[in-house]
């Protein structure tokens, strides 16, 4: 963590509570959530928005919303937003089935319409100024609504910025072991803190 | 029972950015602002954040120590720089999020 205010957190009882969650869990509270405590007031609309898309309705599942953050994370590079998401998506499909998307989603074997938004939203993250109409045919075509594409392209939006605050402050990686209990913990809690 | 509403993603995302961008902080919003063009693509700027900002919209896992420490020199606090380094972020979402939606409303007022 490149501040040290967002690590120890910004006042007593912020301090006080990421202290008793790393006792009570028995693990270093990730950093993410270091940050979700952190300027409250500033950084709020980013935890509303994200429990909106990944946790309200949408014609994703859960564990679909959670592979699509992990394949952003992957594009973006970010290790700690691909292990974190990864490991709840793995949570709620088959962990194999998460590792072959991660490799390769054209490849793997999810939806056609879970592809096709995946073949979206990698041109969304890695060449924005290219996306055009035809590409967001290609998705209707393929039997997407358009608010299901929405939905995907929230999630998407979401962990472009995400994975940018996270490699920026340098977020500290967790073990394999505390992803998957830190997984456990994001969906029973959720993201607004 | 009514099933749940689906989230008007359009206006969360108009909240975070008149949060992130528009509204009194610990940096003047032209700092957020500015940071938030750069690392949407925008030219360079005579911003103090103008390397970090870049760097997060390019590639954000590239980000070094040395340009935190400078952001956080020119801030002066880290509150100051974390705000810096949100709106840097939140400005390539943002934009990402405007260019997607774009393309599917093209695609959706095509005749078929």
């Amino acid at each position: 963590m490149r501040l040290p205010e967002v690590e120890r957190g910004d006042g007593l009882a912020n301090r006080l509570l990421i202290g008793f969650i790393s006792l009570v869990t028995r693990m270093r509270l990730p950093d993410a959530a270091r940050v979700a405590f952190y300027h409250k007031d500033f950084g709020a609309p980013i935890g509303a928005w994200t429990q909106a898309a990944m946790r309200g309705a949408s014609a994703w599942s859960v564990g679909e919303r959670e592979l699509i953050a992990a394949m952003v994370a992957k594009w973006n590079s970010c290790a700690f937003c691909e292990g974190a998401h990864g490991a709840v998506a793995a949570h709620q499909m088959q962990r194999p089935l998460v590792d072959a998307a991660l490799a390769d989603f054209r490849a793997a074997p999810i939806s056609e319409r879970l592809k096709a938004t995946l073949a979206f939203l990698e041109i969304m993250t890695l060449r924005p100024a290219e996306l055009t109409r035809i590409h967001a045919k290609a998705v209707l075509d393929a039997g997407v609504s358009a608010e299901a594409l929405t939905d995907a392209i929230a999630v998407g939006a979401i962990f472009n910025i995400v994975t940018r605050y996270a490699d920026a402050l340098d977020f500290a990686l967790p073990t394999p072991d505390e992803f998957k209990r830190a997984a456990s913990m994001l969906l029973k809690r959720g993201y607004a803190s | 029972m009514n099933a749940p509403a689906r989230p008007d993603h359009a206006a969360l995302a108009a909240t975070l950015r008149r949060r992130i961008l528009e509204e009194p902080g610990e940096t003047p919003p032209a700092a957020r602002q500015a940071a938030a063009q750069r690392a949407a693509g925008g030219p360079p700027t005579q911003s103090p954040y103008d390397d970090l900002a870049r760097q997060i919209g390019e590639a954000a896992y590239r980000v070094t120590d040395a340009q935190v420490a400078s952001a956080l020199s020119a801030a002066g606090s880290d509150k100051a720089a974390f705000e810096i380094i949100i709106a840097a972020s939140v400005g390539a979402g943002l934009f990402r999020w405007e260019q997607a939606m774009r393309a599917l409303k093209e695609a959706s007022d095509a005749p078929a």
